[in-house]
């Protein structure tokens, strides 16, 4: 028997009020994720990727539709409920990175578990545990200015892992790093995948996205192919 | 219950080494944003200090009179400023001390002890050789006096009830005359002049200061009743100081002095009396709402400069806000309900208007001391009340200010903020 789906969208959509002109930026969305995908959303600028990303990363709201992350219809919260969400059920990673500067790896590794009130030990703990992970072991106490482009973004994925999330959603992650670093990236997600994470990743770039192994092409709001290798 | 709990503490905790943090990295924008606060705190407590010295002072001056001591004058104490309503009242008269003394002695319950005899001048003259003192307070009375007056004797002693008896020459000398007439010598034993008459002087007082900054009580001179008329007549200003027995039940021992009074005076029940009696409250009755006045006028002023700290604190809470776009974003993203982000930003406006509370109470407390070394006599006082009232101050300026800021930092939609450039 299969597990239900962690993110199911039924005719999800999203609009903005331009002056008096309504942009359509996800129009009638029908998607699932099912625990341990990994998957590119990919579409030129102006397609509702970053839409898209922000509704599955409950920073935002859909106009109308479904949006259910874990049997939780998103669309009904209130701003108290997705910031618990967002917390427990998602881990983001940016492009630009967004660690905090003046705190170490350890402090900005931790900052997920201390709004969901994990004793300081256990924080610790967990924190260093998640940087060993992303082979970062070493540099627990340095601080974002003393590390390179990928070492950075590696904080930010075990950033995202701290807490277990449901789904680990990375927004161009490889978008501000050279060719080599972001095949080390990619290589990491691969193994977090493999050993049972859930991914989605926006991207435009046709490389990055081979990496996965489920391609969905928006473009205009809609989905326009969504295809498994 | 229990985990809402864990999660706000530890958040207060991370707000706060946030805040500390925020403080050290921009230390000279710190600085300035406190310096409104330092400033309106330390305005705020010296004039706390200063009301505190006044109060202070003041009963200084009041125990000087005596809590247990009552004056039985031609005027009221209560009404200065209205003598013509006194001017055709019959003076008093020595003998009333006497007479009063009688009448007590025979009452067992009285609530009064004793009765003493003043008549005295402001006017007093006195020479030592080629040293004269002008507008010294010459004072008669009799050998009871002490027990009705502060201050104790520096040399010598009092004169006895036979001496005053005796309407002998005799003289006991505030400190200020002593150390006028005698600068290098001991004034027992040497006679001044007073008039064309001579006294001898056979104690002086010990310093005791002033009373309200007004009448001295080091200047002086205490003779016998008798002596004093030798000098100056009759004619003088006459009080009849009554010691009582309770210093709680004043109203008692008024009440009853009173009916004494009108017996002596022989007033008819109904009739207005024609003499008053005074105590050391009807100076505080009269200088409270003066004090008052101006306690009310100094924290309005001072209350202004905190008011103008505040608002630059409110500013730079906006602009850090501004600044920090982003971080609120991710903190966002990572999980950070509004009031998570609230608490951040309150904790940090909090946090500054603290540390400018400590350092205004710091630099009051030295200028305070400074002050109370160099002018020992100048009123300033400071009190535990005003180190916590201008740290409870401080906090709620920092509240105040913070809110605002605060509100709209909780406030930002975490998608937007997260692209904020």
């Amino acid at each position: 028997m299969q597990e239900p789906p962690v993110i199911i969208m039924k005719e999800l959509c999203k609009f903005y009020e331009m002056g008096d002109q309504v942009v359509r930026a996800l129009d009638s969305i029908n998607l699932d994720f099912r625990k341990n995908d990994y998957a590119a959303i990919m579409g030129p600028s102006g397609s509702g990727k970053s839409t898209l990303m922000n509704i599955i990363g409950c920073l935002d709201t859909p106009t109308s539709g479904i949006y259910e992350l874990n049997g939780q219809n998103v669309a009904e919260m209130n701003d108290d409920e997705l910031a618990l969400a967002r917390n427990r059920e998602i881990g983001f990673v940016f492009q630009t990175f967004n660690l905090l500067p003046r705190l170490n790896c350890l402090r900005n590794v931790e900052l997920p578990l201390i709004y969901a009130g994990v004793p300081p030990e256990e924080r610790n703990e967990r924190a260093a545990e998640a940087l060993r992970k992303v082979g970062l072991g070493d540099r627990m106490t340095h601080k974002p200015s003393e590390l390179s482009g990928g070492q950075i973004q590696r904080v930010a994925i075990a950033r995202a892992l701290i807490n277990k999330p449901s789904i680990i959603l990375a927004d161009e992650p490889t978008g501000n790093l050279d060719t080599a670093t972001s095949h080390d990236i990619m290589n990491i997600f691969g193994t977090l995948s493999e050993v049972g994470n859930t991914i989605i990743l926006i991207t435009h770039e046709e490389d990055i996205a081979r990496y996965t192994k489920r391609i969905i092409r928006l473009r205009d709001g809609k989905i326009e192919s969504d295809s498994r290798k | 219950m229990k985990v809402p709990f864990r999660q706000f503490r530890y958040e207060s905790v991370e707000s706060l080494k946030m805040a500390l943090f925020q403080i050290k990295a921009n230390k000279t924008r710190s600085f300035l944003t406190a310096l409104g606060v330092i400033i309106g705190i330390v305005s705020i407590t010296m004039m706390g200090t200063a009301i505190n010295g006044i109060d202070l002072g003041f009963e200084k001056s009041l125990s000087m009179l005596g809590y247990d001591v009552i004056y039985v004058q031609k005027t009221s104490w209560s009404t200065m400023g209205q003598w013509w309503r006194y001017r055709n009242r019959p003076d008093l008269k020595t003998l009333y001390a006497e007479q009063i003394n009688r009448i007590i002695t025979d009452n067992p319950r009285s609530e009064l002890l004793l009765a003493v005899p003043q008549i005295s001048t402001y006017q007093a003259s006195a020479r030592y050789h080629d040293r004269i003192l002008e507008q010294v307070f010459a004072l008669g009375t009799n050998g009871d006096y002490p027990a009705t007056a502060s201050g104790t004797l520096a040399t010598g002693r009092f004169f006895t009830p036979g001496e005053s008896a005796g309407d002998e020459m005799v003289g006991v000398i505030g400190d200020d005359v002593a150390s006028g007439l005698f600068p290098n010598e001991p004034a027992v034993g040497k006679s001044i002049q007073i008039r064309n008459h001579r006294i001898r002087i056979i104690g002086t007082y010990r310093k005791q200061g002033k009373f309200l900054g007004l009448f001295s009580f080091d200047n002086q001179i205490i003779m016998p009743v008798g002596a004093f008329q030798k000098i100056y007549g009759k004619e003088m200003f006459i009080t009849i100081r009554v010691k009582i027995r309770y210093q709680q039940r004043v109203e008692e021992a008024k009440e009853e002095l009173l009916g004494i009074m009108r017996k002596i005076r022989r007033l008819p029940p109904g009739k207005e009396v024609d003499f008053s009696i005074n105590e050391q409250k009807a100076f505080k009755s009269q200088l409270d709402p003066i004090k008052n006045g101006i306690a009310i006028a100094g924290i309005f002023i001072t209350g202004m400069s905190l008011f103008v700290g505040a608002i630059g604190i409110m500013n730079i809470t906006f602009v850090s806000v501004k600044e920090r776009t982003r971080e609120i974003g991710l903190r966002k993203a990572l999980g950070a309900r509004r009031q998570t982000i609230l608490l951040q930003f309150l904790i940090e406006s909090v946090m500054i208007c603290l540390i400018g509370g400590f350092v205004g109470l710091l630099t009051s407390i030295i200028i305070t001391f400074a002050i109370e070394k160099v002018i020992p006599d100048f009123p300033v006082r400071f009190s535990p009340d005003l180190v916590f009232a201008s740290l409870g101050v401080s906090v709620i300026t920092g509240i105040i200010s913070g809110l605002a800021p605060a509100i709209s930092a909780s406030r930002l939609e975490p998608a937007d903020s997260l692209r904020y450039e």
